[in-house]
């Protein structure tokens, strides 16, 4: 009579506890509540599944949302600053996957480290996924990508009967000239977004991040759309002027048919939760006649 | 045995023919070398392209593919091409003579650090700018190589009118770390598309895509070789000596001036058209001198035009070798230039 | 024919003690037709005199007349037509022949763009073949011998076709045998040219054996100048050097000798 209690209690003794480690487990990973990015994608990220609050530090060239304006800056890529990031007593960081000196750091300080490496648009939503789990917001991540998701589907649905144009996605260039010309290489999440947006990157074939191709290769390309993505190298003011920049070569399809196009929102380079939106705007830009 | 036929007798060695014949034979020689390397290369390029189109009046221009990389992509890139490597080489044999040493470049004195530091403060701050139609690119580039210019010549001629060589030397080499520590710094200021186009930028660009660019750095190149054809004989008697040459009538120090602006002025225009391409100015001068003796009033002229040849058919080669990508023709040039100095010290030694 | 008279210049002081000037009121008088030597210590103003009398330097007081007209109111072409210099080493950057080294001495003569014409090249084949070096026109400057070199040099200075020639230590890197060489060739261009010549030297018995006329120096002052025989005296030689010596006339040689005993106490 006494030895079934006993192995009952002993049975409650172990699920209690095996709880309890679950319990402390969870606790260990639990939600961080200081949280520094250094990346700005991801900054919005955090925002944008309800992170917002944890975080206390982020990169010099972060400024989505506006809560961001008045928040401490710690550095970016190239200037990492690791006394700042270390005096806001953080403890998660997210790094560039090639600050491998800022990671070393924070591994000997014991903070958690979470690495991110541009890639294409899937790895954009694959990265929220990873992120909001880690700082304990799986389910509103997921769903947050899941909502990203359904809105990149329905634009790619709205053109799907288009044809797709070729386009030569613009990085950057010489202003009031076409030399120095930076564009898609065809890969990346720019070079993605124009694929669900009913565009063919002019240099599929290449397969690269970036290219500066000459004035004969952009000629023979003969690209039908010409989409100058430039937040920072063209002022509102002086987009007319520059789009008449590519007049010097008429027989671009492009440029006969006034498809050249100067986009100056930020957002449209952010690989972060905002590409929806910038794919949406992206093939209004290409196909307006599946908006009306 | 008379004068005259002692003078028919010698002749016979090709050094000693009268500089008129030389001068003759190699501006003969290497001008055409230059004109048909200029009528050849728009012929060639990444595209295939049909000689028949190009010139098929009856397709009009806006649609005719062909003409367009023909004239608007190809033609202003030879013409630059040209230019730049005339420019630089002669450059090269001014600078050469004035420092009395072959070794010598056209970017050993600061000016194209200069440049650099113009071209790479306008591509990394003054994005937004134009001034009329030109970028302010090349502009920002022709004010920093005239900073870099200015400060050398103030220096060397601080305490000696004739601008002292080492003074010279010293104020180039110390320009040149400064200015390199600056670019390398706003480098460090700036995101990745900036560092990108800056570096590309470094390596030379050729692909002016019109010819305004080439338009707007003419009249400099113009007077910098106008002030060239003044300096060769002086030039010679200089690189004798300093004494030996007022002696025989050279304004030393109005040469050495004169030189120095010119070349300077040349540099300038050159590496604001294109970057700065480097080698150009060692590699041609060296080989002409191998071809047609040490004479300036010969290596200057023909320096300039096989210096434009060269330059040409190494442009022909970055858009060729790894098309649809260009391989920078700085990147090119670097690499002839590398072996062939090899080989110049294992000739010498 | 080329008087310097009062002439003074100094160097800019490096220890800006004020300026300090390596010839004082020197005044200088070159005969025509005559071989004057410039003698005196290293560091006595030798080539300083011999760059203003050349013209390439001006002088801070005093000044240079050449045939009665002053250097100030010339052209530095037209005094390099009736002046040549012959510096102490000459170290060419580039590798230039012997005959665009001997062409260049006609540098005064042609307009700015002008070339070389066949009268200018005879000049130069006559200027090789009075120099004895004919046979190295086509070689490079650079491979010849000290004595081959000088002898171009002076060809060189020839072609410029001046009635003067200045000509700063011509045998100090120079072997005995080839000294003797230039030292026969300078002679025979004096007479027979009647070049008129001025030659700065420290060596006392080239000056004897050469020169008709001496110029002593020292601390940048004329100490005495005058015919050989007259100024080439024991005593002046303790002036000059502070060294005892023996001048005397020597039968074979056909001039006075000057053999050091020992330094002056």
């Amino acid at each position: 009579m006494a030895a079934r209690p006993k192995g009952l209690t002993r049975l409650t003794l172990v699920v209690l506890l095996a709880l309890a480690a679950t319990g402390a487990a969870q606790q260990g990973a639990a939600a961080p509540k200081r949280i520094v990015s250094l990346v700005p994608a991801l900054t919005e990220m955090l925002f944008a599944f309800g992170a917002g609050p944890q975080v206390v530090g982020v990169s010099s060239y972060d400024d989505f949302p506006p809560e961001v304006k008045s928040l401490p800056r710690v550095g970016a890529l190239l200037d990492p600053d690791m006394e700042r990031i270390l005096s806001l007593r953080p403890d998660f960081v997210i790094t560039y996957g090639s600050q491998t000196d800022v990671q070393t750091q924070l591994a000997r300080a014991k903070i958690r480290a979470f690495s991110y490496r541009h890639a294409g648009l899937d790895s954009v939503l694959s990265t929220i996924r990873n992120l909001g789990t880690s700082v304990g917001r799986a389910r509103e991540s997921e769903r947050l990508a899941r909502d990203i998701q359904g809105r990149l589907d329905a634009t790619r649905a709205r053109v799907a009967k288009l044809r797709p144009l070729r386009t030569l996605l613009v990085f950057e260039r010489d202003p009031a000239s076409l030399r120095g010309v930076y564009a898609s290489g065809g890969y990346g999440f720019m070079h993605d977004i124009l694929g669900v947006a009913g565009g063919t990157d002019m240099f599929d074939d290449v397969s690269r991040e970036s290219v500066q191709p000459s004035v004969e290769t952009i000629l023979a390309r003969a690209p039908e759309v010409i989409l100058e993505v430039r937040p920072m190298g063209v002022a509102k003011a002086d987009i007319e002027k520059e789009r008449h920049a590519w007049d010097a070569l008429p027989s671009v399809p492009a440029v006969r048919n006034g498809r050249v196009y100067i986009a100056t929102d930020e957002y449209l380079v952010v690989p972060g939760p905002r590409v929806a939106q910038a794919a949406e705007a992206i093939a209004r830009i290409l196909h307006p006649e599946a908006f009306r | 045995m008379s004068t005259l036929d002692s003078t028919v007798a010698v002749g016979a060695s090709a050094l000693t023919r009268p500089v008129r014949v030389r001068l003759a034979l190699a501006v003969g020689g290497f001008g055409a070398l230059a004109v048909a390397t200029c009528l050849l290369a728009p012929l060639v390029g990444s595209t295939t392209i049909s000689l028949a189109r190009v010139f098929d009046r009856s397709i009009p221009f806006s649609e005719n593919v062909d003409a367009q990389i023909f004239f608007i992509a190809r033609m202003p890139r030879v013409l630059a091409g040209a230019v730049t490597g005339a420019t630089l080489a002669a450059a090269g044999v001014v600078f050469q003579a004035m420092l009395r040493n072959p070794l010598a470049t056209p970017f050993t004195l600061g000016v194209s650090a200069g440049a650099s530091l113009g071209a790479m403060t306008a591509i990394i701050f003054g994005t937004a700018i134009a001034v009329g139609p030109l970028s302010i690119v090349p502009l920002a580039s022709l004010l920093g190589a005239g900073l870099a210019a200015a400060i050398v010549y103030w220096l060397a001629t601080l305490r000696d009118r004739a601008m002292s060589t080492t003074v010279l030397l010293l104020a180039g080499v110390t320009l040149n770390a400064f200015f390199s520590a600056l670019i390398l710094f706003l480098q460090y200021l700036t995101n990745f598309a900036e560092v990108y186009r800056a570096m590309r930028w470094i390596m030379g660009d050729l692909d002016v895509g019109s010819f305004q660019p080439i338009l707007a750095v003419l009249p400099l190149v113009a007077i910098a070789f106008a002030m060239f054809a003044l300096l060769p004989s002086s030039l010679n008697l200089l690189s004798v000596g300093s004494d030996a040459a007022a002696a025989r009538g050279v304004n030393v120090a109005r040469t050495q001036r004169l030189a120095f602006v010119s070349a300077s002025l040349a540099t300038a225009a050159a590496v604001s058209l294109a970057g700065p391409i480097g080698f150009i100015g060692i590699i041609v001068p060296h080989l002409v001198r191998l071809l047609v003796g040490v004479d300036h009033r010969v290596v200057l002229p023909a320096s300039a035009l096989f210096g434009a040849a060269f330059l040409v058919a190494c442009d022909v080669g970055s858009r060729t070798i790894l098309a649809p990508l260009e391989v920078p023709v700085g990147v090119i040039t670097a690499l002839l230039g590398g072996p062939f100095f090899l080989w110049l010290l294992v000739r010498k030694g | 024919m080329l008087r310097g008279t009062e002439l003074s210049y100094g160097y800019a002081s490096d220890r800006g003690d004020g300026r300090s000037f390596s010839l004082r009121e020197v005044s200088v008088d070159v005969p025509r037709g005559s071989l004057t030597g410039l003698l005196g210590p290293n560091g006595c103003g030798k080539t300083t005199l011999l760059r203003l009398l050349a013209g390439i330097l001006t002088p801070r007081h005093g000044s240079v007349a050449l045939n009665g007209r002053p250097l100030a109111s010339l052209s530095r072409r037209e005094i390099a037509r009736h002046i040549a210099v012959i510096p102490q080493e000459t170290h060419p950057a580039f590798d230039y022949t012997v005959m665009e080294m001997v062409l260049m001495g006609r540098h005064p003569h042609l307009g700015p763009l002008q070339l070389e014409g066949p009268a200018d090249l005879a000049l130069a084949r006559e200027a090789l073949s009075a120099t004895g070096t004919e046979h190295l026109a086509a070689r490079a400057y650079m491979t010849l011998s000290g004595g081959e070199k000088q002898r171009v040099i002076i060809a060189s200075a020839l072609t410029q076709a001046s009635e003067v020639l200045l000509l700063d230590e011509p045998t100090a890197s120079l072997d005995l045998g080839y000294q003797l060489e230039v030292a026969t060739l300078l002679t025979r261009l004096n007479r027979e040219r009647s070049v008129t010549m001025l030659l700065a030297t420290h060596d006392l018995n080239l000056a004897a054996a050469l020169c008709d006329r001496l110029v002593l120096m020292r601390e940048g002052r004329v100490l005495a100048q005058g015919p050989t025989n007259d100024v080439l005296t024991a005593p002046m030689v303790r002036q000059l050097y502070g060294v005892v010596a023996d001048v005397r006339y020597h039968e074979g040689a056909g001039h006075l000798t000057v053999i050091p005993v020992s330094r002056e106490r």
